[in-house]
């Protein structure tokens, strides 16, 4: 599985529904960056970072700066100069529908200037089709079926990601990644286990009844 | 004033100096005195004199150091503080105590600001308020006859001078002052008629208070008019300048800077910029100010043009000068590029409320245990990580987004919900967590029923695999119809 390489621009598209998941791949897919800082720009809307839930999943608040933007064209300017910082190690850009701005020109000059500063820039997109861009991978995430706990409570975070691009390799892979509280990081897993099958009275492959008579007839 | 003296433990303390080849004491407590310690004496004496004295190192640097920040708190009772090593203050009140309930209510506010055992006395003259501290006995009368029956120790003279007057049948100043002062220069010495004298009110004995800064502050007026921004800007840069060489004498860096526009329509215009670190580079100055007039809602209209532009660095903070490095010609000049730097920039740019880093707060509810605060003043706080709370969810939606559910049980969790128009069929589910109201924060509160109603927390999971966290606001014991909220989202 790819990494999500520092100095490169990716993409991240998930449902609105998944942001979280997205969101988590982006900041948490690489533990080696876990004590570097992080820049959140992203458009203000109804949902917030939750500083408990980021400490949850590793990632330390006090290291994170939130900028929050009201049009893309901001967003677009703050991403840049972000990604020209040298000090920031990685910078996430949340973009919501169809992002006209983030075009093949912008989408280049974020790509440069992360290869400048060593900055991992990661453009996460909700609710927008896939399109061609200069983005290095282009990942398509969402949230699994977790491993229930003892008490059917839901697990350990797990989502699905798809490599729908990949500049360094073969594209198509798809993964199951589930949180290992453990090592607090995400790790590979086989794809959700398949439920056991349970008390099912088996089909007789010769029904009876009229309607089985019909097809014998049939047949015949 | 005794350092690192402690109120609730009366035992016998002192402070410890070598001085020389022997181990002296340098401060002694109230209750140390009162066994016959004294500074000066040698620890081994001391110890002799009271085995259990508990000893600290004295620090000097320290001491200064607090007895600084003592008189620059001391500048609230008046502006005239004067510092009287190693361990004095001197408060020049005149005019000042009627508005704190008199003298002995300024004394009385003074004491319990400065915090350790202190002494204090009030006095004519400076001098006299110095000996009559540190000399008189407690609780004596205080002006002119305090003064004159201070013992001779208080003019601190030299111990042949002193035991010179003692040899006389001198024991008071008061003493000293029937005598003629003629006779007691030619017999006692000059010095010993100078420090009389002060004492007595009769020669100066000026306060020397520590300087209150001048604001940094620059003006340019022009003769004609300017209509340019450019120009401005131009002024504003030489301004700058300006500024930047009165901060590096100060070796202070600015962390607010205020440009004062006036039109010659007698129009004024403000523009501020407030920067994470203390700057004294004018071109991260400029670039910001660049900025913030970029964004200005209404653009700067010159009009009939800018007559003057002023300058002000409204609030400064230490930054000492760094030495150039050798070898670093060309990387030596660039603006430093740093977060802070990029901070400030987006700050001005998208207003500081939205640059912005997560700060915990010790409240209940989710929504406010945490508070955005611009992150050009966030300090690094670290963020409690407790195993044994239940989990938290990644985001949070602010307000609380309404969803139809429909439980098993009254009280149990939602078996489906449906948001935004789509249904949620609940797979695994675990809670509830109960979130009470902060009934402290209300004035009713403490009734019951008055609190506000209480949350149950589910984490849900649905059929594809996501992650919620529902509430239901309110028991069915607090209102019949409680209504269901989505609150955040898990990864």
């Amino acid at each position: 599985m790819p990494m999500l390489e520092p100095g490169r621009l990716h993409e991240v598209f998930v449902q609105g529904d998944d942001r979280a998941a997205g969101m988590v791949f982006a900041l948490c897919r690489d533990r080696e960056r876990c004590g570097e800082k992080v820049l959140l720009v992203r458009s203000g809307g109804s949902l917030r970072f939750c500083g408990e839930g980021l400490a949850l999943m590793g990632i330390d608040p006090a290291r994170c700066t939130f900028v929050a933007v009201k049009e893309e064209r901001d967003l677009l300017r703050a991403g840049l100069e972000a990604a020209r910082c040298p000090d920031v190690a990685q910078v996430v850009l949340e973009t919501r529908g169809r992002f006209a701005g983030y075009d093949l020109t912008a989408g280049r000059r974020l790509a440069l200037a992360a290869g400048q500063s060593g900055a991992c820039i990661i453009v996460l997109r909700c609710d927008a089709p896939p399109r061609s861009s200069v983005a290095w991978t282009r990942w398509a995430v969402t949230g699994a079926p977790s491993v229930p706990l003892e008490t059917d409570a839901p697990g350990w975070p797990a989502m699905e990601a798809e490599l729908l691009r990949w500049r360094g390799g073969p594209s198509g892979g798809r993964w199951r990644l589930e949180w290992d509280a453990d090592h607090g990081t995400f790790r590979e897993t086989d794809r959700a286990p398949a439920p056991v099958s349970g008390a099912v009275v088996p089909l007789s492959c010769v029904r009876e009844g009229g309607d089985g008579d019909r097809k014998r007839s049939r047949a015949a | 004033m005794e350092t690192g003296s402690d109120p609730a433990r009366p035992d016998p303390f002192a402070l410890v100096m070598r001085v020389g080849n022997a181990l002296r004491l340098s401060a002694v407590n109230v209750p140390a005195r009162r066994l016959g310690l004294d500074a000066g004496m040698t620890l081994a004496d001391a110890r002799a004199c009271v085995p259990s004295l508990l000893t600290r190192p004295a620090d000097p640097v320290a001491d200064a150091r607090a007895l600084d920040r003592m008189a620059a708190a001391m500048a609230r009772f008046t502006p005239t503080v004067g510092v009287d090593p190693p361990d004095g203050l001197i408060l020049d009140i005149t005019g000042c105590a009627h508005l704190f309930g008199g003298e002995s209510g300024l004394a009385r506010q003074a004491m319990a600001l400065a915090g350790y055992g202190a002494l204090h006395a009030l006095a004519s003259n400076a001098a006299a308020a110095r000996a009559m501290a540190r000399y008189g006995p407690e609780g004596e009368a205080e002006g002119e006859d305090g003064v004159r029956r201070l013992p001779l120790a208080a003019l601190e003279l030299d111990c042949d001078a002193l035991a010179a007057l003692r040899r006389a049948g001198l024991r008071t100043t008061g003493d000293l002052a029937r005598l003629p002062m003629r006779a007691v220069a030619a017999r006692f010495g000059e010095e010993t008629v100078t420090r009389l004298r002060c004492l007595l009110g009769e020669a100066a004995s000026p306060v020397a208070p520590r300087p209150a800064r001048s604001p940094i502050r620059m003006e340019a007026r022009f003769a004609e008019p300017l209509i340019r921004t450019d120009d401005v800007l131009d002024v504003i840069e030489s301004l700058l300048v300006q500024a930047a060489r009165e901060m590096e004498i100060r070796q202070a860096g600015g962390r607010r800077f205020v440009v004062e526009l006036c039109r010659s329509d007698n129009a004024r215009r403000g523009l501020m910029v407030e920067t994470g670190q203390p700057v004294r580079d004018c071109a991260v100055v400029l670039r910001l100010l660049r900025e913030r007039i970029e964004t200005l809602a209404d653009p700067l209209d010159p009009g009939f043009g800018f007559d003057s532009v002023s300058l002000a660095v409204l609030r400064a903070e230490p930054l000492p000068s760094s030495q150039p490095e050798l070898g670093a010609g060309e990387g030596r000049d660039a603006p430093p590029d740093g977060l802070a730097a990029l901070i400030d920039r987006l700050s001005v740019r998208l207003g500081p409320q939205n640059v912005f880093r997560l700060v915990p707060c010790d409240r209940h509810l989710p929504e406010k245990a945490q508070q955005p605060v611009p992150a050009s003043r966030a300090r690094g706080i670290a963020w409690p990580v407790d195993g044994d709370r239940l989990p938290r969810p990644l985001m949070l939606f602010d307000p609380p987004q309404q969803v139809e559910a429909i439980a098993g049980v009254p009280d149990g969790p939602p078996q489906r919900f449906r948001w935004r128009g789509r249904l949620h069929d609940v797979r695994l589910a675990e809670g509830p967590e109960r979130i009470a109201a902060e009934w402290w924060r209300k004035r009713t509160g403490h009734f019951p029923g008055k609190a506000g109603p209480t949350r149950d927390y589910y984490r849900v999971e649905d059929m594809a695999g996501r992650r919620f966290w529902l509430f239901r606001h309110g028991l069915f014991a607090e209102k019949p119809d409680p209504r269901w909220y989505l609150h955040g989202l898990f990864a």
